[in-house]
């Protein structure tokens, strides 16, 4: 079974009375283990979509399957007449918490608290005890080579570490999937090579990655690439590293 | 549980991360708090001194006078044309009632008290009759009230309140001494217990009870008689206070139609201009306390308002990475009610501090449950005024949230 499964997904932002369709209609699968590039000009959907896919934003219609998990589905909603094919608010923070690991072009991290208590946050939600979490976040900061950083905080850090801050608490909680929104869109080339390579190492250890970028160079460290316009795929291809 | 543990911990640091701010919000809630528990303090310092006041007067005596304790101003001529009080009518009323058990005429006047070379100006001489010793219920420290016979034949005798005792016999027993009232020797036979200040205020120590017709026989006419009357067992004051209006409008040959002349005086009155008193300071208080309440829970919201939208962000970060929506409101409720909390608490110290002065002067004490009262007021004032901006808060749209600068 797919690991990530999108049917006819739509996305429409209604301001005033204009209508933007982010997305037109998306049909996309995503195995467990797939380490998949989104590329595609600015305003093509590539966000949208990884909002959708990361639970932070619900679609307008269509059905989104993850992990098994029935997140969003239109049928069931028409025919029962109620929100029963939708996740509630608590439970889609649940899979956020859960099944979700979140990278930011603008890294997000809270500022004035330390490396390690932002690694620490989802563990907070996820009910964990003070000295586990501890356990958990320096173990994950240990996976980005970023231990001796740990009680910095957010301003006391390059970009570049900042990131992987960001990147170790999206893995803090084992995630079913890792998604990446332009992880490198605010870092210069070498430090964005850095983070690509972890991003690499983590799918080699068995992870899966969505990755969003507009380089084609970062886009090719990924098995497979899907290209965005205009709210729909253009294409979907193997990359020479998923051929080979 | 761990997570609302860490919420809480969070509230307090953003707390701290604007400590003037904070404090500024909490004004409203300090002033509330001291004004409720102040005003309890004193309500019920106030009822602790009234209701040792009050025994004195004894729980269900009648007094028989020409005025009322509490008049207005404009009935007072009316009052003053009064036929006075007579000594005779504690008999008449005796010899006529079935349900009085004593009755008994005094009448006081301020002379001055002397032993040897010391003085005391100004004491209250009480001329009353031996029953009075059953009517009100004053102690004894020693020594003993007057006979029915030392009564009867006028005998210079004299009970002398605690502070003539303390005055005039510092190191002495004052029993079987004689003492000088306006020039007249009376043998000391009773010292009455020390009995503080009528309404914190007025000494009721500085007293000398003698036979009434002793003091007759000192002053010549007597001014003013009172009748103090005690309802016989087995009969309530009401039902004793009936029956002596009858028999007083029978000593007055009152018409039907016609209004009493006389008052019948009873504790109730004090109780009931007491409870006036009570009711004023009660209801200036609760007005500041709501007043100050609702400008201080006006203030919380308003800066838990600011709170969330500066920490918009922050809030979108923590719903992305988990957060539920209860804990976000959790975590801002928190905020308000802990700001709202430590301002009830310092309401409550500077309570402590000036109860402390006042307890100098005058009864006052700040009871634990009032403590607990004012600070359950702060916590429901917190949620309150916090419950509205952390719903917001609750409610916002993960991404929307993030993306907010
Ligand atoms: N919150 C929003 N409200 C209104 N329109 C939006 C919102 N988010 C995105 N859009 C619009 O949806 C389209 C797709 O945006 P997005 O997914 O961010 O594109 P990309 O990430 O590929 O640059 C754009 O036209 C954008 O203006
Ligand atoms: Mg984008």
């Amino acid at each position: 079974m797919a690991l990530l499964e999108l049917k006819k997904v739509t996305k429409v932002y209604q301001i005033g009375t204009v209508a933007v369709h982010a997305l037109r209609g998306i049909d996309l699968t995503v195995e467990k283990n797939e380490y998949l590039s989104v590329m595609g000009p600015s305003g093509s959907g590539k966000s949208t979509l990884m909002n959708v896919i990361g639970c932070l934003d619900t679609p307008t219609s269509g059905t989104y399957i993850l992990d098994g998990k029935t997140v969003h589905n239109d049928e069931k909603k028409a025919a029962e007449n109620s929100t029963n094919g939708m996740l509630s608010d608590d439970d889609l923070a649940y899979v956020r918490n859960q099944k979700i690991g979140f990278v930011f072009q603008t890294f997000n991290l809270l500022p004035r608290i330390t490396a390690l208590h932002n690694v620490e946050l989802p563990l907070i939600y996820a009910g964990f005890h003070k000295k586990e979490r501890i356990e958990m976040a320096k173990e994950a900061l240990r996976k980005v080579n970023l231990i001796d950083r740990m009680h910095h905080q957010p301003n006391e850090l390059s970009g570049g570490q900042r990131q992987r801050v960001a990147i170790a608490r999206a893995l803090v909680n084992n995630p079913s999937i890792i998604l990446a929104d332009e992880p490198t869109g605010n870092l210069d080339s070498k430090t964005s090579q850095e983070i690509m390579q972890l991003l690499d190492e983590l799918q080699a250890a068995g992870n899966t990655i969505v990755l969003v970028t507009h380089e084609t160079d970062i886009a090719n460290h990924a098995h497979r690439v899907v290209h965005f316009l205009d709210g729909l795929i253009a294409s979907d291809e193997q990359t020479l590293k998923g051929k080979g | 549980m761990g997570q609302l543990f860490e919420s809480v911990v969070m509230a307090v640091k953003a707390i701290f991360q604007n400590k003037t701010r904070a404090f500024l919000t909490m004004l409203g809630i300090i002033i509330g708090i001291l004004s409720v528990s102040l005003m309890g303090t004193a309500i019920s310092g106030i009822d602790q001194v009234f209701e040792k006041s009050i025994e004195s007067m004894g729980q269900d005596v009648l007094y028989v006078e020409k005025f009322p304790w509490f008049m207005m101003n404009d009935d007072w001529w009316e009052y003053r044309n009064r036929p006075n009080i007579e000594e005779e009518y504690a008999q008449q009323i005796l010899d006529r009632s079935s349900t009085i058990a004593f009755a008994s005429p005094s009448s006081s006047r301020r002379a001055d008290v002397k032993y040897g070379t010391q003085a005391v100006e100004a004491v209250e001489i009480n001329g009353t009759t031996w029953q009075e010793a059953f009517i009100t219920s004053v102690k004894l420290e020693s020594g003993r009230f007057f006979s029915e016979l030392e009564d009867r034949y006028g005998t210079r005798v004299a009970v002398i309140g605690y502070d003539i005792k303390k005055n005039l016999f510092p190191d002495e027993d004052p029993l079987g001494n004689y003492i000088m009232i306006n020039g007249n020797k009376f043998r000391v036979i009773g010292v009455i217990a020390e009995q503080g200040k009528f309404l914190g205020l007025m000494s009721m120590d500085n007293i000398v009870t003698v036979p009434l017709k002793a003091m007759k026989s000192v002053f010549g006419r007597l001014r003013r008689i009172s009748i103090s009357v005690r309802p016989k067992e087995g009969y309530t004051v009401d039902q004793a206070k009936e029956e002596l209006t009858f028999i007083m409008r029978g000593l007055r040959k009152l018409k039907p139609r016609e209004a009493d002349n006389f008052a019948i005086n009873q504790q109730e009155a004090f109780r009931q201009q007491f409870s006036n008193i009570r009711f004023a300071i009660s209801a200036v208080g609760l007005g500041i306390t709501a007043l100050s309440l609702i400008v201080g829970g006006i203030g919380i919201m308003n800066i838990m308002f600011v709170s969330v939208r500066e920490r918009t962000k922050e809030i979108g970060i923590r719903k992305a990475v988990g957060a539920k929506k209860s804990i976000i409101l959790f975590q801002f409720l928190s905020e308000a009610i802990i700001i709202s909390l430590i301002g009830g608490i310092i309401g409550i110290l500077i309570t402590v501090a000036l109860v402390g002065v006042v307890q100098k002067f005058f009864v006052a004490q700040l009871s634990f449950s009032l403590v607990l009262i004012s600070l359950s007021v702060a916590v429901l004032t917190g949620i309150i005024s916090g419950i509205v901006p952390a719903n917001q808060a609750a409610r916002l749209n993960p991404i929307d949230a993030i993306r907010y600068e």
